[in-house]
């Protein structure tokens, strides 16, 4: 059955039809959409199974895992940083391997698009010798999570799924089955102490051994069942172009568009290869050469003089790949001359630049503006963390952004090396809850002095408007007892469209810091805009314009707020593009030092 | 058949909707279809690019001077993107006004917010009324009016009726500023 799919809802219909039925794991760009699109083929195909976000992605891992020991087939997914959250659990697990079968899907961004690095998560597959699956469609997608979920239950092994964002958010006509033919597995656990408990040093060194034999087993299924039926079809041309994942299309089509004569093989299992195997087809060319994203994961594992990549600095090193760098690799291996078919002159004159930024009428604005109203810039630092309220950045409220969590232990560190400065941290409901926590309790027993400000709008905004632990169940969960219980007093505002109010907050926040002893902590209950359940009744109520006469064109308005409706006219005025506006009406007061801003009159 | 097209916008107008679009309507002539959509960080209000390749293609994103066809949401992200217009048959379709510079390609600009503005059709459906318009003024688009139709009706049939008023709405217009 042919079906148009993004590559997120390829791989959530193919969990559902390769069997899986215990799906668990933290969103992140641009891995987020699979689990809540398995939630929706689960929910329409009447099926039975478990798919929730977990806390962060160890949790979710972990809980996926313990699926997989007891027989199920499942699934964790992730972004390529979540990964790394998730190591501690990945690591052990490979050792010790598994019943069912387990999916672990790792979204890389190369490019940088919506994440802190580029890491190459089939790398890191390496790293924890587990087998890795490369995509380079949606349609492969699909058919790689199937793959994937067979060959971890063949070789008990966990096996990971790496699609890069233009996979995940590709779309594409794919071919898929018509009806779901795998029931799920029901759930055993069976007492095995010295496998699923094994203890170091007897215990782990032999599933040591066990890991690097399944390793060896891998390689040669890699070679016999998906690397040799494709030299077939080699056509005995000079060059060999080693592919990977997306490397694999632009190479594909520069090399037809621009007649390159090459044979070309792409490797769909990129990690274990089978080195001698593989090497011993190098000896019919000149030149073999490795086109992958984004760190060179297949050229570590081989070794010839023949090799040209990333190492050998013949392909670039950093940013997503192109047809036009695909072109500069073969002109750098020496194998065509410099072309520049693929370039082409960029619009000269100077356009303004448009970074993301927060939504119009979004509280995050609000917070970040009133935390430098009252913390001095030159008396304070800023510690940030990973969420739309990262664009504060805009607003020159942030010193420092590191990872999910770190916020609030960098705060910590800033309030014993640099203890003259006010040290303000910002983390939202869902960073709270995913790494958060541990870092406020290592705070609050060591006294540490620094001021926390949860901006709570009770979603995971930045990925997609996920459910978090406390909307799914206020009734349990709630910031403001998990902040109590760590013994600390917990300030509370609930937000309104009005500065002034809110740099009162931040001024009480202020005093207390002045006499504490301790972490101050404040949640700021929020929404979030485009979350119509919260917001409905909260925005579009006031339209705003600019008295020309008073605005003195100061920037003070798009340096430190930064509205996207404000923007300068052609007269050099401030103006409020209606459009955009969300009628909020927090600009009215506090923002222009001239009181420009004024209600538009109902008529 | 081979035709590219890159939709350029800004965080919010619906480029990815029109690639939705666009890729069901592939489907309905019977065409290959990939393409490439923007989500989390970079639709928060920043530019964005989206890409639909129609035909026998393999790499989802577009190269410099490769695209047929650039259907921009807001003049300056029209600039942003010329680059990835193909020297000798890139068309340009823009939401601006005639003060839109002029560029080495053919382009066809339409004022789709003073439409908006004067309340001809609900800035929501910008993305619509954009379609509609390159419709009427892009003469090698690879899809028919019945296409899109049928395509904004497969999306969402619920909303279909108004959409498909918007589409017309663009055409109507677009024919109006030949």
């Amino acid at each position: 059955m042919k079906q148009i799919l993004m590559g997120n809802d390829a791989i959530a219909l193919g969990l559902i039809h390769a069997g899986v039925d215990m799906v668990s794991g933290y969103p992140g760009t641009p891995s987020s959409e699979i689990l809540g699109n398995f939630q929706k083929f689960r929910d329409k195909n009447k099926l039975e199974a478990y798919a929730q976000w977990a806390t962060n992605e160890k949790v979710g891992f972990e809980v996926a895992y313990a699926g997989a020991i007891s027989g199920k087939r499942t699934c964790a997914t992730m972004k390529q940083v979540g990964l790394n959250v998730a190591s501690d659990a990945l690591m052990s697990a490979s050792y010790i391997g598994l019943k069912g079968a387990m999916l672990l899907i790792s979204c890389d961004d190369p490019g940088f698009y919506s994440s802190q690095t580029e890491q190459d998560s089939r790398s890191f597959a390496k790293f924890a010798r587990i087998p890795v699956l490369d995509p380079s469609t949606p349609q492969e997608a699909y058919d790689m999570v199937k793959l994937g979920v067979e060959l971890s239950h063949e070789f008990e092994s966990i096996v990971m799924l790496r699609p890069v964002m233009r996979v995940s958010h590709a779309r594409e006509i794919c071919d898929v089955d018509d009806e779901i033919k795998v029931t799920a597995n029901k759930g055993d656990f069976e007492r095995n102490i010295p496998r699923w408990g094994a203890v170091p040093p007897a215990g782990r060194f032999r599933q040591g051994l066990e890991q690097i034999e399944r390793l060896e087993a891998i390689k040669m299924w890699n070679w016999d069942h998906l690397i040799k039926p494709k030299t077939h079809a080699f056509k005995g041309e000079n060059m060999l172009c080693l592919t990977s994942g997306t490397g694999d299309g632009y190479v594909r089509e520069a090399v037809e568009e621009l007649g390159i004569k090459a044979d070309i093989l792409k490797l769909d299992m990129p990690y274990p290869l089978p080195k001698e195997e593989l090497e011993a087809l190098f000896v019919k060319y000149d030149k073999v050469i490795v086109f992958e994203e984004s760190y060179p994961c297949i050229e570590e594992q081989l070794s010839s003089p023949k090799l040209y990549g990333k190492l050998t600095k013949h392909v670039h090193q950093i940013d997503e790949f192109s047809k036009d760098k695909v072109l500069s690799a073969l002109a750098n291996a020496g194998v065509i001359a410099p072309s520049h078919a693929y370039k082409s002159e960029k619009y000269t004159e100077e356009l303004p630049k448009r970074p993301p930024n927060m939504c119009p009428g979004c509280p995050h604005r609000d917070v970040h503006y009133a935390i430098t109203k009252v913390f001095k810039k030159k008396k304070s630092i800023y510690t940030s963390d990973i969420g739309c309220y990262t664009l504060g950045l805009n607003q020159a409220a942030i010193d420092t952004i590191l990872c999910m969590g770190a916020s609030v232990s960098m705060a910590s560190g800033f309030s014993i090396s640099d203890p003259d400065k006010t040290v303000v941290a910002t983390i939202g409901d869902s960073t709270f809850m995913h790494s958060g926590v541990a870092p406020l309790i290592n705070a609050a027993y060591q006294n540490h002095k620094f001021i926390l400000v949860i901006l709570d709008n009770s979603t995971t905004a930045m990925t997609g408007r996920q459910t978090t632990p406390e909307r799914t169940n206020p009734h349990q969960i709630d910031i403001k007892r998990i902040v109590e219980g760590c013994g600390l007093t917990c300030h509370e505002y609930i937000y309104e469209p009005d500065l002034n109010k809110i740099v009162d907050f931040m001024k009480s926040l202020q005093e207390a810091y002045k006499t504490a002893t301790t972490p101050v902590v404040a949640v700021v209950r929020e929404f979030c805009v485009l979350d119509k359940e919260n917001a409905k009744g909260r925005l579009g109520k006031v339209s705003v314009e600019v008295d020309e006469e008073k605005c003195v064109a100061c920037d003070s308005c798009i340096t430190n707020y930064k509205c996207p409706p404000m923007h300068y006219n052609e007269a050099g005025k401030m103006e409020i593009d209606l459009f955009l506006c969300a009628g909020c009406s927090a600009c009215l007061d506090v923002v222009c030092p001239t009181d420009a801003f004024v209600k538009i009159e109902e008529k | 058949m081979k035709y590219q097209i890159v939709i350029a916008g800004i965080g919010g107008q619906g480029a990815v909707f029109l690639v939705k679009v666009l890729s069901i309507a592939s489907a309905i002539k019977n065409q290959k279809c990939l393409g490439t959509e923007n989500h989390g960080m970079s639709q928060r209000g920043g530019s964005v690019s989206c890409y639909v390749k129609i035909g026998d293609f393999y790499a989802p994103a577009i190269d410099e001077g490769q695209a047929d066809l650039l259907i921009a949401l807001e003049g300056n992200e029209a600039l942003r993107n010329i680059q990835y217009l193909n020297k000798e048959r890139g068309t340009i379709v823009v939401n601006a006004t005639k003060k839109f510079p002029k560029v080495d390609f053919e382009t066809h600009t339409i004022d789709a917010f003073k439409k908006a503005k004067a309340k001809e059709f609900p800035i929501d459906a910008l993305n619509v009324y954009m379609l509609g318009a390159t419709l009427a003024l892009d003469p090698h688009f690879p899809f028919s009016e019945k296409e899109i139709e049928e395509a904004i009706t497969l999306m969402n049939a619920k909303v279909a009726e108004q959409n498909i008023a918007v589409l017309h709405q663009g055409i109507n217009d677009a024919k109006g500023v030949k």
